[in-house]
């Protein structure tokens, strides 16, 4: 009996461009080596500060297509792994994601990985200790991976939720590296590159991202991502008003307290 | 209402308080002729007053007839906050005195006919500096701005201007300002080079020496403040260009109009000018050079220093007796003393955490490096440990952290004449506090040496806990002692104790006083419950999941065995969660505390009926590691009922916080159930602490190895805390966003299911 493939193309997943990313320490470095190792690697990190960027630049650097997956709790199995479907009248096997960048030797990365169920991302165990391998049940195979491929997953590790907590089991498979935001010239430069802004705007967003960011105590979990910051900076640069901008790019995505939003706001006001 | 009734509804209310008769008819006897809205209105309230203090709730009372001239209704459970804020902060007295003469002034405040009341912005003030300083300062009341470094002091109101507005604008100002000192470090802590000759010893300010070695030491300060303002001014501008531009719109005009004959008016002047009648002003007291540095922000508090010396020079008047200028209100004052006395403390902190640091390193060596010499000490003298001479030590001490190889250098320890490298983390923090502090007293040194020996001898001394004699309600604990990275076997003996059901109000009054919030919460636990979602690939179902069925098809043709499983089904997503609650009975909690943390359970208590998660509460106290208790409240497999319910009316407080012991018990306890979440909520009111040596840094690291065994576990532990001073430790035992800090007790019982909510969905 035969079973066709559908044959996925792989070129759209190819990063030609080198993608803009900018180092703050030895990330890049451990990734290469990690790669070379064929260990998995775990990128922790508070929203926003560059990690999905991270990959891009690492698989440019690598040459190797980036299979991205955005991990969400419907997410199963089959997803990842690949299924059957019916082409005029014929059963035809569709590679998932994962399956594809193994059979590929690309990169794959698994966003967000504690917003898929505990029982889909067991999958990948087998494929990130020193077996490398990924069973298709029902393709009858067991596929090895090649050296170029490389599994990464990330995660943020600042979520209350304990149901959303990552397992030791899974976590101790991984080479992790730690993600923060960078330090205010490098971010500030990040913002002028990646929002179109000048020096002077960039500086004071920074200086603002760094004022949220110590509101811990505060009641405030997170601050100003680098997202949030470049995001701000596109309204600016688009004609609308550094103030409007802030409030609606920068302050208010951050909090629903009355109380906190006016303090941010006040920060605002005294920044600009 | 007639008397009678009404006596009757209060005695309800307070059971199972039974109040002297007479006593109440005293003071409700006045206000029958009050119409019954009235009557009930006022019997709302006791319940609010009476658990806090039942003498508090007679004066209430007897005042009413008074406060209700001038209160309405609506104000008086405003009112009444405030009164039990005063009673908890600052005493009985206090809070009499407030009822019986403030109203007045809390109308006052209330209208806001003076100015702004910084209680009225300081929630909102707070996270600004924070944010803007980038720590934890804090902000105090004080008669006259000034800053210690750790603290803020800004006065209790403003009234600047008629526009609150303004007001509210030179409170920003004045805090940012305050902290313009601390970031252009005006606070100059060691003598720079080429002062050397102004004598000073280490606990002092440099500065305050310099100023002092003046003839007149007021006129230097005020001038080396004035320079200094007005660098901060300076680097204000360049760092929050939108804040000076506010102030020199709407602050710095109805400054200028203050002029004042004194030699320093006119620089003082030049601070709330705009930059180009600055430099005239600048130039009448400074040379070109000097202003331009100013100006451009390059000056250091050293050229301030160095300036004030000449500008002395030439405003000294020797036979003249000098008066102060008056500061302008954003200046403040500068009390350099204050900042010694808030360094002393930050010193002493930071050292002891240093030895106590220090001392669990040390004991790591124990072993190999000193173990040696323990022996031979022995041996000689007849000693019975290491006391603290036996350990010698010494620092590295040329460290200055003054060029860049100085602190990228290994700081090195020299113990008992070997010399080794610190593990990075005691490295990392002699660095900071070298950084912070320019030196290590020797004595936190001979104090860790100290610590260390203390602890080598408990080890030797203390077996493990005789537990033959054990009553059966009872089981016994390790405890974890960190200066030996070891535990002491059987070390707690945890007793179980019941809780005399008692029948009170307490439970309706709760369930009245928050019948809103109840209704909200069970309708959000109702939400959480129904959290329904499609199913896919259910072997039977409400709907045909068609991408199931393509799949089976294609497998089928494909030649494999095709799954049956082909239907969608709509679930409720099954909440497999059991939950201890521990809550803390210490006697820290007694008064408000214990009753919002009830008032808290009862409400949980309402909401989980709707949620159907397995949960168990159990109170802790004790005293001393012999008799640690526990609780019963409810079990897990125990249904919320009559009997809970008076359990949770009789939580009262207790004795001491040994967290240690109930964290293990609630750990065993989950161990050995089936659920797919476990959790541990201990509900605390501060740190954890008992009667022996069940402090400090050991009860912290105590608490924290539990809740490590609970993670071991696989058991997520979650603490709800109200202490203010939680903050620093609190990460460092549960562990960053595994814990949350309530600042207002008031709002617990509503925080609480809130928290339950976000934490379990
Ligand atoms: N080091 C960096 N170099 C270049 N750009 C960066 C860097 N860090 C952040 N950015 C910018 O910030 C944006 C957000 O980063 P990114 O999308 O990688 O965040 P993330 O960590 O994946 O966030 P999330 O966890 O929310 O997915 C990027 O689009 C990029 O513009
Ligand atoms: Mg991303």
């Amino acid at each position: 009996m035969s079973r066709k493939i559908i044959e996925t193309r792989l070129e759209e997943h190819l990063i030609t461009e080198k993608p803009y990313y900018l180092a703050s320490g030895k990330e890049i470095e451990i990734a290469l080596s990690a790669h070379k190792n064929g260990l998995p690697l775990l990128l922790k990190g508070p929203t926003g500060c560059g990690k999905t960027r991270f990959m891009q630049f690492l698989a440019w650097k690598l040459g190797r297509p980036l299979i991205t997956v955005s991990c969400h709790d419907d997410l199963s199995t089959s997803d990842l792994v690949g299924r059957f479907l019916i082409r005029s009248g014929e059963a035809v096997w569709a590679d998932g994601p994962l399956t594809l960048a193994v059979r590929s030797g690309a990169i794959c990365y698994l966003d967000e990985i504690v917003e898929a169920r505990k029982d889909t991302t067991v999958v990948i165990h087998p494929l990130a200790d020193d077996r490398r391998e990924l069973p298709v049940e029902k393709l009858g195979e067991l596929l090895s991976a090649p050296p170029e491929f490389m599994i990464s997953v990330s995660y943020n590790p600042g979520y209350q939720s304990v149901l959303k907590d990552l397992k030791p089991s899974t976590r101790q498979r991984f080479v992790a590296i730690s993600f923060d935001y960078p330090n205010p010239e490098m971010e500030a430069e990040i913002v002028c590159k990646e929002a179109g802004v000048d020096k002077k705007l960039a500086d004071s967003l920074v200086k603002l991202a760094g004022m949220t960011r110590s509101l811990k105590e505060s009641g405030l979990a997170e601050g100003a991502s680098t997202r949030l910051l470049i995001q701000t900076g596109q309204l600016i640069q688009d004609g609308i008003d550094v103030h409007t901008a802030c409030r609606a790019a920068l302050i208010e995505p951050l909090s629903d307290d009355p109380e906190l939003l006016a303090a941010l706001q006040e920060m605002v006001s005294s920044v600009f | 209402m007639k008397l009678a009734l009404f006596t009757e509804r209060f005695y309800d209310l307070v059971a199972p308080d039974i109040p002297n008769e007479w006593d109440v008819e005293e003071v409700l006897d006045p206000l029958i002729d009050e119409s019954d809205l009235v009557c009930e209105a006022i019997l709302g309230h006791i319940p609010v007053i009476w658990p806090v203090s039942h003498s508090l709730c007679y004066d209430f009372l007897r005042l009413l007839p008074k406060t209700l001239q001038h209160l309405s209704l609506e104000q008086i459970p405003h009112w009444i906050g405030i009164t039990l804020d005063c009673y908890e902060t600052d005493g009985l007295r206090a809070a009499q005195r407030f009822m019986q003469d403030d109203i007045e002034n809390y109308l006052k405040k209330l209208k806001g006919s003076g100015g702004l009341p910084l209680a009225s912005i300081e929630r909102k003030l707070l996270p600004y500096i924070r944010g803007v300083a980038r720590n934890e300062l804090q902000l105090k009341q004080g008669k006259t701005c000034y800053t210690d470094t750790t603290s803020i002091f800004v006065p209790e109101e403003l009234r600047f201007s008629t526009n609150n507005d303004v007001n509210f604008l030179l409170y920003k100002l004045i805090l940012t300002f305050q902290w313009g000192f601390m970031a252009c470090k005006s606070f100059i802590n060691r003598a720079p080079s080429g002062f050397s000759h102004i004598e000073c010893d280490e606990d002092t300010l440099w500065i305050r020496a310099y100023l002092a070695s003046f003839e007149e030491p007021l006129l230097a300060r005020d001038i080396f403040h004035c320079l200094e303002s007005f660098r901060v001014r300076i680097f204000l501008t360049q760092e929050l260009p939108g804040l000076m531009r506010a102030a020199e719109k709407h602050i710095f005009p109805q400054l200028l109009l203050k002029s004042q004959k004194h030699p320093l008016n006119s620089l003082q002047q030049a601070l709330i000018k705009d930059e180009a009648e600055l430099f005239t002003l600048l130039t009448s007291n400074l040379t070109d050079r000097e202003c331009e540095k100013y100006i451009s922000g390059e000056a250091s508090s050293c050229d301030s220093a160095e300036i004030t010396a000449k500008l002395f020079r030439t405003l000294f008047q020797k036979d003249v007796e000098y008066l102060p200028i008056i500061t302008l209100p954003f200046q403040g004052t500068l009390k350099l003393q204050a900042i010694e006395t808030a360094k002393k403390i930050q010193e002493q902190k930071m050292g002891e955490q240093f030895a106590d640091m220090m001392a669990s390193y040390l004991l790591t060596l124990s072993k190999k490096e000193l173990g040696e010499l323990h022996e031979q000490d022995k041996r000689d003298s007849g000693n019975q440990g290491l006391a603290e001479s036996d350990i010698s030590m010494i620092m590295d001490s040329e460290f200055s952290g003054n060029t860049e190889q100085e602190k990228d250098a290994p700081i090195l320890v020299s113990i008992n004449n070997e010399q080794l490298e610190m593990p990075v983390e005691l490295e990392e923090f002699t660095k900071s506090f070298l950084d912070e502090f320019g030196h290590l007293p020797a004595h936190f040194l001979s104090s860790a040496a100290g610590k260390a020996g203390q602890a080598m001898l408990e080890q030797e001394v203390s077996g493990p806990a005789d537990n033959s004699t054990q009553p059966k309600s009872t089981l016994s604990y390790d405890e974890w002692d960190y200066r030996r990275q070891g535990y002491r076997k059987s070390w707690c003996s945890l007793h179980f104790k019941d809780l005399p059901p008692i029948r009170t109000q307490f439970i309706q009054n709760t369930l009245a006083k928050y019948h809103g919030l109840t209704i909200r919460l069970r309708h959000q636990f109702e939400m959480m419950r129904s959290q329904e979602r499609f199913v896919k690939r259910q072997r039977e179902g409400d709907d045909i999941d068609f991408d199931a069925l393509v799949e089976s098809i294609s497998d089928s043709r494909a030649g494999i065995s095709s799954s049956d499983r082909l239907f969608i089904r709509l679930k409720r997503d099954e909440r497999d969660i059991a939950v201890v609650f521990l809550v803390d009975m210490s006697n820290s909690t007694a008064g408000w505390v214990n009753n919002a943390l009830k008032e808290s359970l009862v409400l949980m208590a309402e909401a989980m009926a709707v949620l159907g998660d397995r949960y168990a509460i159990y109170g802790f106290s004790g005293m001393r590691r012999s008799r640690c208790e526990l609780f019963h409240v409810k079990h897990l497999a125990e249904p919320y009922g009559e009997q809970v319910k008076e359990r949770i009316s009789s939580i009262v407080p207790s004795e001491y916080t040994r967290m240690g012991p109930p964290i293990r018990h609630a750990t065993e306890l989950l161990k050995d159930i089936d659920a797919k979440v476990r959790i541990i909520i201990t509900l605390t009111d501060g740190k954890p602490e008992d009667y022996d040596d069940y402090k400090g840094k050991y009860a912290i690291e105590d608490t924290r190895h539990a809740l490590l065994e609970a993670k071991t576990a696989d058991i997520h532990p979650f603490c709800i805390t109200i202490d203010h001073k939680a903050r620093e430790y609190m990460k460092h035992m549960y562990g960053p966003a595994n814990y949350i800090f309530i600042d207002n007790v008031r709002k617990l019982p509503q925080r609480i299911p809130e928290i339950y909510r976000v934490l379990t969905s």
